[in-house]
């Protein structure tokens, strides 16, 4: 479970958010509300351990979450993509696997890239791609790094309707098999029943 | 857990490999910049220090522009995010790109010191020698580079210019490096050690303070 409590966050001299306080337990998502510049980005940050609030706390399972919990238990797709522009897809996919120390055989690779792909040259350099199948390969992540909590920004924002379909699938998987989702989003996508949280 | 570090030195080579053209680039430069000392000295008589003060000059140079140029483009904010939350300490993948960095660099100036010695006027038995400081050197000058790198990159511009608090570290390399050339022939040295004590201090705390400065400012 993750909970908040009385956090504040403040950028120089402006407050960005005060007293916030939310409960997400495991099994639930909760989706994250507010216009652009509200803070919805920043709490998602100080959740994960990314800023220091400038009060209150953030609790996961009762541990307050530092560097080793994130890393340990968080899984997090942000709005800006990770992958380097000069590898290819096939060496990006590899690359970000390695740096989540994620072990897959060759068949689950592929099985995970057509559920989300359908067909696709692996060997496009990534700057080939456009920006939905660029956002596709961070979402791959969400398939192939098994961690208790995804937090993810803006997910759907550049996605066409059969892929957030799939990635809807996806979340209800996780759901069903207990994790915990924290969503940040604009659109009213979802279908899943699901905690909101406006900031 | 290692076959994943394999991995990952795997792709960072990779990486390393197609950033080899950006290195060649300065490397270029290096070559319009001493044919350019070289004319303008032409009709001086100078000692071998000169030339090569310059030489390590443009090098240091060089490195830092690297170093810059990889930790901006490999440390923005998304792929930060991700390196914070692997599994791997920051400090272990800090590590492997300062390294990778160091054995691009190297790589490229060892296919270019012939060249440059012959248009620095430098005599051609010294390769060997100034290739073994510089392997020596540009560890810890690499090392040295990635502190002041992740300060400068950090999206707080004002904090940006504390980067050059790190600017005096270089000094000693520089030093240790011209006393090495007034030894007859670069003779083998209780000096050369210096290089090694230094790359050792350095690799005790440059990874945690490159990847404390990066979680802290470029987050």
């Amino acid at each position: 479970m993750i909970e908040i409590r009385n956090l504040s966050f403040a950028r120089g001299n402006d407050l960005i958010f005060k007293n916030i306080s939310l409960e997400v337990k495991h099994g639930e998502m909760m989706v994250l509300k507010g216009a652009n510049g509200q803070g919805k980005t920043t709490l998602l940050s100080n959740i994960l351990n990314f800023l220091d609030p400038l009060e209150g706390e953030i609790i996961y399972d009762g541990r307050v979450i530092d560097n080793a919990t994130s890393s340990k238990y968080f899984l997090y797709i942000g709005e800006n993509n990770f992958a380097y522009d000069e590898l290819s897809l096939n060496d990006n996919i590899k690359y970000w696997l390695a740096v989540h120390n994620v072990n897959f055989s060759q068949e689950v690779r592929d099985k995970s890239i057509k559920f989300l792909f359908d067909e696709l040259n692996l060997n496009k350099k990534f700057y080939q791609l456009s920006y939905g199948q660029k956002k596709k390969l961070q979402l791959l992540l969400l398939m192939l790094v098994n961690k208790p909590v995804w937090i993810l920004d803006d997910p759907f924002n550049g996605l066409d309707n059969k892929t957030i379909e799939k990635i809807i699938i996806l979340l209800t998987k996780k759901l069903e098999n207990n994790g915990l989702i924290l969503i940040s989003s604009h659109q009213d996508v979802l279908t899943l029943e699901h905690k909101i949280f406006q900031l | 857990m290692i076959k994943n570090v394999l991995k990952l030195i795997k792709n960072e080579f990779l990486l390393m490999l197609r950033g080899s053209i950006f290195t060649i680039v300065l490397f270029s430069l290096l070559l319009i910049a001493s044919s350019i000392f070289s004319l303008a000295i032409r009709n001086i008589t100078y000692d071998i220090e000169i030339t090569i003060a310059f030489l390590w000059i443009i090098i240091f140079f060089i490195s830092l522009i690297k170093v810059e140029k990889v930790y901006a483009n490999d440390f923005s904010e998304a792929k930060l995010q991700q390196y914070i939350l692997s599994p791997f300490a920051l400090e272990i993948i800090v590590f492997i790109k300062n390294i990778m960095i160091y054995l691009n660099l190297i790589f490229v100036f060892i296919i270019f010191s012939p060249l440059i010695l012959i248009i620095l006027g430098i005599k051609l038995s010294y390769l060997i020698p100034i290739n073994l400081l510089l392997i020596l050197s540009l560890l810890s000058i690499i090392f040295i580079s990635s502190m002041t790198a992740s300060i400068t990159i950090s999206k707080n511009n004002k904090l940006s210019i504390t980067s050059v608090l790190t600017l005096p570290l270089f000094v000693p390399i520089l030093i240790f490096s011209m006393a090495l050339t007034e030894i007859v022939n670069f003779q083998i040295s209780k000096l050369y050690l210096f290089f090694i004590a230094y790359f050792l201090l350095n690799l005790a705390f440059s990874p945690l303070l490159t990847s404390f400065a990066l979680k802290r400012l470029s987050v």
